[in-house]
């Protein structure tokens, strides 16, 4: 089942449209545009709405409170006026129940009450006994009003039908805006009403009102049914002028309405205030004009700035680092898979190598032997008459074959390295096994192998014919180096508890350091000069395969005294079996 | 020193009669079998070799098979492998069985008489 690999650049959401029109850096600009597009709208869409959420709630909470501030603050007025009527109706009350019209049309004794009120009720300006007949019988106060006639005012009439009556603001004879608080009783011998009346300026209503003010308090008044202000306003004027309320309220209700003024809203609370003609009016500022409105704003756009600005850093940053990271992954995968089609195919070439070089090597022993039989016969014929040139003729045959034969054996070594199976394998035993092979030229060549192995090294993971070919490479390299007459030391131990080494000695005539450093090339060879001409592949492979089974091989060398290889490898534990694998 | 008797082992015929013949002018008694069959029947007739060059691809009975046949019917008969088809592998086992020691085809034919004089030897 072909299952296609993932490829981030192949995904049309990175690119929106098909990306085969695209060079492969456009096609990882367009990714990378495309993330950074997609995760502003995950983060700031939603840091957008949120923020939006909390201004319309925080508005509506602002506008809630000062609605419910503009009630209290109104009802806390209404509260404070219409205690201090009660209390004044009350003392009133009091006075009229217990003198009667002749007790209080008493000058003396009308001023001694009015002295005793007047301690416990400011604003009461004067106080007066009206008969039945409307005229003022009498009076104490600073004005000259004794003997004047209220039988046609409006108030007096009132304060007849009622027991008490609280009149609207007017100015009345004094041409001064006041009120009257004003009681009426039956005179038990004449049997008609007359009333006890005490007249309070509006100043004193202005200072109730005063007593209301707060910081978001606009203005507050009085006003009557018929849009009269009872009290002075800050914007509509002092006391009588007229303003005209577009709707009020019924009973004891207190309504409220949003309002604006000159391009800023504000609450207006209207309450009635109970036994008077007045209405109480309260203009409070609206929830954005009020200062933690503004700070809440402030800081709202300032976060949100803020937020912007780091989460667009962040989402280009991250943009950028993942569109990088997919095109790495993608390059990284591309060339995995370039290497393993490489590798595939040195494969199959290796196998067709051996092959042809298996079947090659058959005829060419054929014509190598009959070239050579060829050369006995007319070597010992000393008679035949073109004797010298066939065996020239010979000679460079067998040249041929024996360049042929080095090159079917550089096929097969190729292909040897091809293949790899990873066992649990010995150290000593494969040196033991390598040595039985090279023993023989070793001793041809007098030269002595001298081990020196460790017991019980630990086993490594690795391919036992491919590390056989390690040390093959290895010792052959120093029996070549040595050539003959010398030593071959081969020690083999744990370093620590990771690692194995096997140390191989030659005392050879060592290698000069500027070979030494291209030692491990491809196709750098030292026996250029030599009738076995080196492939230059030897140590390069043996490098190769140290480093994919996870080894390490380093050399060291004297002119003069000889050369070390030293291979090290990782012992063989679960843990490591991985890290092998994955070199492998 | 006494010439020694070879016994060549291959399939390729042709390879081991010339072989066989260029030996025999150096002075060794030398005899070219083609399988493993005839080797043991010319073991068993009596035609006994200090030394066997030994093919390893070869039809039927291989030439690791061969080296046990040999190794069985006389342990002192030195085998040297002479193959065009040779591994690290075949010749370490081989070795382990008891193998002399292990050419690859085209072989020069003084380091082959070196060989076979060492094995003779020993």
């Amino acid at each position: 089942m072909n299952k296609p690999l993932f490829r981030a650049a192949n995904y049309p959401l990175f690119c929106g449209l098909s990306d085969r029109d695209l060079c492969p850096k456009a096609r990882y600009r367009c990714m990378r545009n495309s993330l950074l597009i997609v995760m502003l709208a995950i983060t700031l869409i939603p840091l957008a709405i949120t923020s939006g959420l909390n201004f319309i709630q925080y508005q509506q909470l602002l506008r809630d409170d000062s609605q419910a501030n503009a009630r209290w603050n109104a009802e806390s007025a209404r509260a404070t006026i219409t205690a201090y009527l009660e209390k004044l109706e009350a003392a009133i009350t009091v006075v009229i129940d217990t003198h009667t019209f002749e007790d209080l049309s008493d000058s003396n004794r009308l001023e001694h009450i009015f002295r005793q009120l007047k301690k416990e009720h400011q604003g009461l300006v004067d106080l007066s006994v009206v008969g039945p007949d409307g005229i003022q019988s009498a009076y104490v106060g600073p004005y000259r009003l004794a003997g004047k006639d209220y039988s046609d005012s409006l108030w007096f009439h009132k304060a007849l039908a009622r027991r008490m009556y609280v009149s609207e603001v007017f100015t009345g004879f004094r041409n001064v805006p006041h009120f009257v608080v004003a009681a009426s009783k039956k005179d038990p011998y004449s049997e008609q009403y007359w009333v006890l009346r005490a007249s309070i300026d509006t100043e004193t209503l202005d200072r109730f009102l005063a007593l209301a003010d707060t910081e978001a308090l606009e203005d507050i008044f009085l006003l009557n049914d018929s849009g009269i202000l009872q009290s002075g306003s800050r914007y509509h004027g002092e006391a009588m002028k007229n303003f005209q309320l577009t709707r009020k309220p019924k009973q004891n209700d207190i309504l409220i309405s949003e309002e604006m003024r000159g391009g800023s809203n504000f609450y207006r609370a209207v309450s009635r205030i109970p036994n008077t003609p007045w209405l109480l009016v309260l203009d409070q500022q609206g929830a954005e004009a009020r200062k933690i409105w503004l700070i809440f704003k402030e800081r709202l756009l300032l976060t949100l700035t803020l937020c912007f600005l780091v989460s667009g850093g962040v989402v280009v940053w991250l943009s950028r680092f993942l569109a990088g990271q997919f095109r790495e992954a993608d390059e990284t995968r591309d060339t995995i898979l370039s290497e393993t089609e490489h590798s595939n195919k040195l494969a199959s070439i290796g196998r067709l190598a051996a092959g042809v070089a298996h079947e090659i090597n058959n005829p060419l022993a054929i014509i190598g032997e009959k070239a050579g039989l060829m050369q006995d016969l007319i070597g010992l014929d000393r008679e035949f008459r073109h004797r010298e040139k066939f065996l020239d003729q010979l000679a460079s045959l067998q040249n041929a074959v024996v360049r042929a034969r080095t090159i079917t054996h550089r096929l097969l070594g190729f292909a040897r390295r091809m293949e790899t199976s990873l066992t649990l394998v010995q150290l000593n035993d494969i040196l033991k096994e390598v040595l039985s092979f090279l023993e023989k030229d070793a001793a041809y060549r007098n030269i002595h192998v001298i081990l020196q192995l460790q017991a019980d090294l630990p086993v490594i993971r690795a391919d036992h014919g491919q590390l056989q070919q390690v040390f093959l490479n290895v010792i052959n390299n120093a029996i070549d180096a040595i050539r003959s007459d010398g030593e071959i030391h081969i020690t083999s131990r744990r370093e620590n508890h990771k690692t194995v080494m096997v140390a191989v000695s030659d005392t050879g005539p060592g290698i000069a350091p500027e070979i030494l450093k291209n030692i491990f090339e491809p196709f750098f060879t030292t026996k250029g000069n030599e009738e076995k001409k080196g492939t230059g592949l030897g140590l390069s492979i043996t490098y190769g395969l140290v480093q994919k089974m996870g080894g390490k091989i380093e050399v060291s060398s004297e002119v003069g005294v000889g050369t070390t290889f030293i291979i090290t490898f990782p012992v063989y534990s679960e843990g490591s079996e991985g890290e092998i694998n994955d070199r492998a | 020193m006494t010439a020694h008797r070879i016994m060549i082992v291959d399939d390729e015929l042709d390879f081991g009669t010339t072989l066989a013949e260029r030996l025999e002018l150096r002075g060794f008694a030398a005899k070219a079998v083609g399988g493993a069959e005839e080797a043991m029947a010319a073991l068993a007739a009596g035609w006994c070799p200090d030394v066997v060059l030994l093919d390893l691809m070869m039809p039927g009975v291989d030439g690791l098979a061969t080296l046990d046949l040999i190794k069985q019917h006389d342990p002192g008969i030195q085998v040297i492998i002479l193959t065009g088809h040779g591994s690290t592998e075949s010749g370490i086992i081989g070795m382990q069985r008891g193998l002399f020691d292990y050419l690859m085809k085209p072989v020069d034919i003084g380091e082959l008489i070196a060989r076979i004089n060492e094995a003779g030897a020993k």
